[in-house]
């Protein structure tokens, strides 16, 4: 490719494996902190999963100074002032957020507002507003797929006016990111199955569409083959840990992928769908991914085949003619949802969903023309296009 | 010595270059917002009063155009009276001319960073579709193939040829104008 020219960007420092929640109190201590404020969700509370983090800390005589746990599914900017408030009227000096995409949101945005001041996110919204580091700032993530440790952006809704806020800064991404496989092993199939294939489309997405390059193209390849070797391992076994590590490792590797050369219009539809149906965003990315693929293949075609490599294995890529790998690896990701669909009923349709109805589908596609994802898709998608994927994903 | 007088020439001239192309770009697209249907529905989801400006990083040439109602756009030359709601904003000339001279497209120049949106991403995403098909519109096929992502498939030769020449027309009519004002 000439005339080509890329940007690569992650100073997250990843502190993954066993025990790896032990390295918290070391970790805080490099950064001058004292004072340390958890948020996190009313789920990872139920599910044991503070226990670990907060032992971990005070048996290095580190106290954990606040805990919020009520970060709902979708934050808002109300939740974000109110966690602020406690964090200020306790004197608390840094963040950890334990849990998933919207505790870590949440957690972000709520850094803002302890380290520039004010109570009023919403002024600091857009791309580019922030100009210095903030707190110290730890991700522990409760699930293995959405990335949100790594990347630099944070949705926060504003019920009042019933818009998205989006937040994008080098500086909201955490200091460190704690990937340690306790974490993801009480995650229940259908989750695990639905996070991971996200991680799955962040990496495919990465590798195929408009933003690639040579260094997102190095972590989603890896991501996709840890996915496609321990996915079925940990829906067979939920209590693998060693497959658990590998999945979130692959979260975290997609999500490094994507944060630098973006995602097309899988995403585009899934954040329409999530928007207009509430079906959760893995379910979309499994629904869509194959579908896309197939829409975009005849410019996809290079990088779709070499995918196979990880997606099937040597073997597989051997012994299929290099004309045929772009559709071998669409049908491997068709195995895949088949398999999942056996073990968790994890939907492969928009119809098995039961939640979306066939009447919906051009209220999607136009919503989707709009999402800032499409931009990247490597086709560019008119409104009867999106319609036409929608179409064969329906049934 | 020579070679430090003639590099600053070169450098003028790509300036030159881009800002004439910033003209015929906001010219041309008031001209294509009048004569096509799609970009007319692109841009009618745009509130009315929308400003839509292109630049160069920090303060070099640009073009503002507006959303007069009813997809139709009308071009402000280089400055408007209130602040612009959607900017595109080349990081520096060199990435400005890359586009320009259509050795990159629009699409691959916002993959490779080299262009910054200040505004909602849903109306960039927009405004993308409509100078892919303003591109699409004025440039013979072969450059054009390398301007936009994906050459449309509803563009026909007579209708792009008609198109093209009224554009043209309009883009010229325009620059007359302004040159008589
Ligand atoms: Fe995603």
């Amino acid at each position: 490719m000439k005339n080509s020219y890329y940007e690569f960007f992650c100073p997250v420092k990843v502190i993954a494996g066993k025990a790896a929640l032990e390295h918290i109190p070391y970790e805080l201590t490099g950064l001058a902190a004292k004072r340390p404020m958890i948020i996190t969700d009313k789920g990872v509370r139920a599910a044991g999963l503070l226990e670990p983090v907060i032992s971990a800390c005070e048996e290095s005589g580190l106290d954990i100074i606040a805990i919020y746990d009520d970060v709902p599914p979708d934050s808002s900017v109300g939740v974000v002032k109110d966690i602020a408030g406690i964090y200020r009227s306790e004197k608390c000096d840094s963040i950890i957020a334990v849990g998933g995409g919207s505790a870590i949101d949440t957690a972000k945005a709520v850094n803002i507002l302890v380290s520039e001041g004010g109570d009023d996110i919403s002024v600091y919204v857009g791309a580019g507003v922030l100009k210095r580091p903030l707190k110290p700032f730890f991700v522990v993530p409760t699930t293995a797929g959405t990335g949100s440790e790594v990347t630099a952006v944070a949705v926060i809704s504003d019920p009042a006016k019933s818009v998205k806020l989006p937040f994008t800064s080098s500086f909201l991404l955490p200091n460190a990111a704690i990937i340690d496989p306790r974490m993801t092993l009480t995650l229940p199939p259908h989750i695990t199955a639905a996070t991971a294939m996200d991680a799955l489309t962040h990496a495919t997405e990465a590798f195929t569409c408009m933003a690639k390059n040579p260094l997102s193209d190095a972590f989603a390849t890896a991501a996709i083959k840890k996915v496609s070797t321990s996915l079925l391992t940990v829906m067979d076994n939920p209590k693998d840990a060693e497959a658990r590590l590998e999945l979130a490792q692959a979260s975290t590797m997609a999500g490094i992928a994507f944060s630098n050369s973006m995602v097309g219009l899988v995403h585009a539809l899934g954040h329409a769908t999530g928007a207009l149906c509430h079906l959760p965003h893995g379910l979309c990315m499994s629904l869509y991914l194959p579908y896309v693929l197939e829409y975009n293949l005849e410019s996809i075609r290079g990088p779709l085949g070499e995918l196979l490599l990880y997606l099937d294995g040597p073997e597989a890529y051997a012994t299929t003619p290099a004309d045929r790998r772009a559709e071998a690896s669409i049908s491997a990701i068709r195995s895949l949802r088949d398999a999942l669909y056996k073990h968790c009923k994890l939907p492969r349709t928009l119809k098995e969903t039961g939640k979306v109805t066939e009447t919906q589908l051009d209220r999607i596609a136009s919503i989707a023309l709009d999402d800032g994802s499409i931009m990247f898709n490597p086709r560019e998608v008119t409104l009867a296009d999106a319609k036409a994927v929608l179409k064969r994903a329906w049934a | 010595m020579i070679n430090r007088l003639i590099t600053p020439m070169a450098l003028q001239a790509r300036g030159l270059y881009v800002e004439l192309m910033f003209q015929v770009m906001g010219r041309a697209l008031q001209a294509v917002s009048e004569v096509d249907r799609d970009v007319r529905s692109e841009v009618s989801a745009l509130p009315e009063g929308f400003l839509f400006e292109m630049m160069v990083m920090p303060d070099g040439s640009r073009f503002i155009v507006e959303h007069i109602g009813n997809g139709h756009l009308h071009y402000h030359g280089d400055n408007a009276s209130r602040p612009v709601d959607l900017s595109i904003q080349f990081k520096h000339v060199a990435h400005a001319f890359l586009v320009l001279s259509f050795q990159e497209k629009t699409s691959v120049a916002f993959a490779n960073d080299r262009m910054l949106v200040d505004g909602d991403i849903s109306y960039a995403v927009r405004m993308t579709r409509v100078l892919n098909r303003l591109e699409a519109f004025i440039l013979p096929r072969l450059i054009a193939k390398r301007a936009v992502k994906e050459y449309p498939a509803n563009l026909n030769l007579p209708k792009k040829v008609l198109s093209a020449a009224r554009i043209y027309l309009k883009v010229a009519n325009h620059f007359v104008a302004t040159v008589r004002a």
